[in-house]
């Protein structure tokens, strides 16, 4: 059934105007426009931690717009993942780093003209490709495309090797950071190796 | 809802993503416009999948695994970046240059591909 | 109460998800390999510290030659040729290329692992024997917790399993029939090699500057892979290999959603081209090539060796597969760029070797040359084309983990001496070493009798037969600009006086010398007798779709 309907919505694109947007289409605008805003900010602040919660805003804003288009589990697990533990990671890495509060004045590397050209001209080939090839294209979101029962069923029905291999790496990358990490090997109680050293060598400082 | 608004989306979000990559000093920031990169790609991925009605979904499964690889990769890049900076006490790309071919650092093609270099 | 109806409706009503069909037996060679890893994992949290770099070792050695005889055993059953076929829901497909990439890749791991597990290069501190890599990773370089760890002898003996987790992520990628699990793939062979980059236990500094830039430049080109793969994937509406090739080429039935993007050949190649931009990151093709340098630099040696061979031919073998898999219907388009970044690649590699006066620089850009070589075969596009890349990769690595396997033995007395300057007159000091090292440069440099040779005709003969003639003028003047300089150090070697305060030849055990052994009498035997193994890649040179 959901076949015919997206046959049905792809078959009468001259209908859908660009003028009359429906509603969906309305939240989904402004949650872009707060999303790209967002990174923007995020990759031009010269105050680090404000880059970090700024990309906050830009990765919840996307969950958001994982939700309008349907897919819960993918949105769930954005905001598990992204906001509960990479945000997390990278305000630590940016603390233990000792980045400074306030404005920092070398946040940008000198060749910021050449990234803007580089960054400005692919902006312009993909915009213009994707408006090209997608702009009659209607996407039908009736009926559910990503709950968690239809996500689990496709994840172990037809991506299971991939999935198990993903599994293997993140122990790797576990593994990995801990080698790189642990700084008293002795086995017998964890010591927040990192941290302590880098506290130490800030005071010697 | 038009295809078009979350594919132009996407593909803005990677533009800053690169702009970000190129521009940044610090390595955590230029890991998070690679995070940015990588959101701009499950957008597009998972725009697709509800348009395509895929059987599959290979579209959302894209979009799971790479959500998954992106915490993977930025706990192992946090630990080399903190690896670097208890040794160096810094973490600006471009301060991490004692590889290199710098008796030839005219090299024009090596100038140009290496960013960690184009400012020293 | 409509939700879950609805819920159920979608679910198919059926109450559990019927279990997929995976193929155990043609899956073995990445099963045992990761199961290796996984109970060396366990041999690293529970056995004693001083059994742990033996017993790693033995996992290691078992799992990789397990995998191998696995694959030995599939190609025996026909899983090569006619029994060849689509594993795990379509995920994974076993075939000619990808069993023999499979049984290069882990020969070179054994070869590789052996060389890890090398003592004897420098005396023993405190009784403990030394290896190349960090006795702890996390220490400052030169504090006092390193010198402490030193002392007590701690090893990073993590490096094992590690390896064997890149060496899984390797098998499967040049297997991967969908472009998801390529991806997993390419993240799972990365992720470990980014951080064996970090550990060298000399310097220290310059080892882990090479892992920020692998790691930061291949988390670039892998953004750049998956961006790739989702235009590919709303051109084709499908990650399968096949499927995509199928659309490329019209025979796909046309839904209603892909009748507007079919017709349109930008997305399908910008696509493409993003996609390659990430796969041609990691075989080092010129322009993506400027990490290579750095980090085989920086690198300790064994792993340098092992990423060299083996991330190369896994790379390769991807490559390969996306272009005779998915895209042979727009070959006419993907050629010509092709074209252009061999050329790049080959003339990049060879003039930037010629200036280089570290030995480890040296042999990067000289594998950047030889990826400029492989692509030449590449572009054939036909069953020669892949013979010769494939019997290609093989004579390769077994040359490059030589030469790096060499390379660990020049030492002075800061570790390994890899300036240029002090090989002068090495032929007089160690006469065998010089000579199996000049064996290994004039392979590269692709003299006859050697297996570059054989590996060089190959790949040019089936490009010049796939009509790409000015391309093989252009192979053929690279290696001559590249065979000068590796006779040059030749001569240095063998004509020059030594230096009065130059290094010494340390006296491997038989873990290295093994190592060594087999990289000469595999040059040598592909060199002299290749007819065999040229058969075994022409008969494993049809994909499976």
């Amino acid at each position: 059934m959901s076949t015919l309907l997206a046959a049905a919505g792809s078959l009468e694109p001259a209908a859908r105007s660009y003028l009359s947007p429906t509603g969906q289409e309305i939240v989904f605008l402004l949650v872009g426009v707060l999303v790209l805003g967002a990174a923007v900010v995020s990759v031009t602040t010269r105050q680090l931690v404000h880059a970090a919660l700024w990309l906050v805003v830009a990765l919840g804003g996307l969950a958001v717009e994982f939700l309008l288009l349907t897919a819960e589990f993918v949105a769930w697990v954005q905001v598990l993942v992204y906001l509960g533990s990479v945000v997390v990671l990278v305000l630590f890495g940016l603390m233990l780093t000792r980045a400074p509060i306030g404005r920092s004045p070398d946040a940008d590397s000198g060749n910021r003209p050449a990234a803007l050209a580089v960054g400005a001209a692919s902006a312009a080939t993909l915009v213009t490709l994707v408006v090209d090839a997608f702009r009659s294209s209607w996407i039908d979101l009736s009926g559910p495309a990503g709950t968690t029962r239809l996500t689990g069923e496709f994840l172990f029905s037809h991506w299971v090797l991939p999935f198990e291999a993903l599994s293997v790496l993140l122990l790797a990358a576990l593994v990995g950071a801990i080698v790189l990490s642990r700084a008293k090997g002795d086995g017998t109680k964890p010591r927040p190796g990192n941290l302590r050293t880098v506290l130490t060598k800030t005071k010697e400082r | 809802m038009h295809l078009a608004y979350p594919a132009v989306l996407a593909v803005l979000l990677f533009s800053v993503g690169v702009y970000g990559v190129l521009a940044r000093r610090n390595v955590i920031l230029v890991l998070m416009s690679v995070e940015l990169m990588l959101n701009a790609v499950n957008l597009n991925l998972v725009a697709f999948d509800v348009w395509l009605r895929d059987t599959l979904h290979a579209g959302q499964a894209l979009t799971l695994f790479t959500i998954t690889v992106a915490a993977a990769e930025i706990g192992l890049g946090l630990a080399i970046v903190l690896l670097v900076y208890r040794t160096r006490r810094t973490a600006a790309v471009d301060r991490v240059t004692a590889l290199g071919d710098r008796h030839e650092a005219d090299d024009p093609a090596d100038a140009a591909e290496e960013k960690e270099q184009a400012a020293a | 109460m409509i939700a879950t109806h609805a819920l159920a409706a979608a679910g198919g009503n059926s109450p559990s998800i019927p279990a997929p069909h995976i193929e155990y037996g043609q899956l073995s060679p990445m099963l045992v390999v990761f199961g290796a890893a996984l109970v060396g994992i366990l041999a690293e949290a529970f056995l004693p510290r001083r059994l742990r770099a033996a017993t790693q070792l033995g996992i290691s050695l078992a799992g990789l030659v397990g995998g191998f005889v696995a694959v030995v055993v599939l190609a025996a059953q026909g899983h090569a040729s006619t029994r060849a076929g689509l594993l795990a829901m379509g995920s994974v497909a076993i075939d000619g290329p990808a069993l023999f990439l499979q049984g290069v890749i882990l020969l070179t791991a054994v070869l590789a692992v052996l060389t890890y597990a090398e003592g004897r290069l420098e005396p023993r501190i405190n009784g403990h024997r030394i290896d190349a890599f960090a006795a702890q990773a996390a220490a400052v370089p030169g504090g006092e917790q390193e010198r402490e760890a030193t002392r007590e002898g701690l090893r990073t003996t993590e490096i094992y399993p590690l390896t064997l987790f890149a060496v899984g992520g390797m098998l499967l990628f040049p297997a991967s029939n969908d472009l998801l699990t390529m991806f997993v793939a390419l993240e799972v062979l990365s992720l470990p090699l980014y951080l064996m980059c970090a550990i060298a236990r000399r310097r220290r500094l310059l080892s882990q500057e090479a892992a920020v830039k692998y790691f930061l430049l291949g988390a670039f080109a892998s953004a750049f892979f998956l961006f790739g793969t989702a235009l590919l994937y709303g051109y084709a509406g499908s990650l399968r290999l096949g499927e995509i090739a199928d659309v490329v080429s019209g025979v796909a039935p046309v839904t209603p959603a892909l009748a507007v993007t079919t017709q349109n050949d930008a997305l399908l190649l910008i696509g493409l081209a993003m996609v390659s931009v990430g796969l041609l990151f990691k075989v080092g093709a010129v322009p993506f090539h400027s990490w290579t340098p750095d980090v085989y630099q920086g690198a300790p040696t064994p792993v340098t060796g092992f990423m060299a061979a083996a991330t190369k031919t896994a790379a390769f073998g991807a490559l390969l597969r996306l272009f005779y898999v998915a895209f042979p219907g727009i070959r006419w388009d993907w050629r010509p760029v092709m074209w252009g970044v061999a050329i790049l690649t080959m003339v990049v590699g060879s003039i930037l070797a010629v200036t280089q006066q570290d030995v480890k620089r040296l042999l990067a850009y000289s594998s950047i040359a030889h990826a400029g070589f492989i692509l030449t075969g590449l572009i054939a596009t036909d069953r020669r084309g892949v013979a010769a890349v494939l019997f290609y990769l093989l004579a390769y690595s077994f040359v490059t983990l030589g030469a790096f396997a060499v390379v660990t033995l020049v030492r002075d007395s800061k570790g390994e001496a890899t300036h240029l300057s002090s090989w002068a007159g090495l032929g007089r000091r160690s006469p065998l070493l010089a000579a199996v090292f000049a064996l290994f440069l004039l392979a590269f440099a692709g003299i006859p009798l050697t297996s570059g040779f054989t590996g060089k005709f190959a790949v040019f003969q089936a490009a010049a037969g796939g009509g790409a003639a000015p391309l093989v003028i252009v192979g053929v003047l690279s290696s001559a600009i590249a065979a000068f300089f590796y006779i040059r150090v030749i001569v240095l070697m063998f004509f020059s006086d030594p230096q009065p305060s130059g290094p010494a030849v340390a006296v491997p055990s038989a873990l290295t010398a093994t190592t060594i052994a087999f990289g000469v009498l595999v040059t040598l035997g592909l060199g002299l007798l290749p007819q065999y193994f040229l058969d075994l890649a022409t008969k494993a040179s049809i994909f499976i779709r």
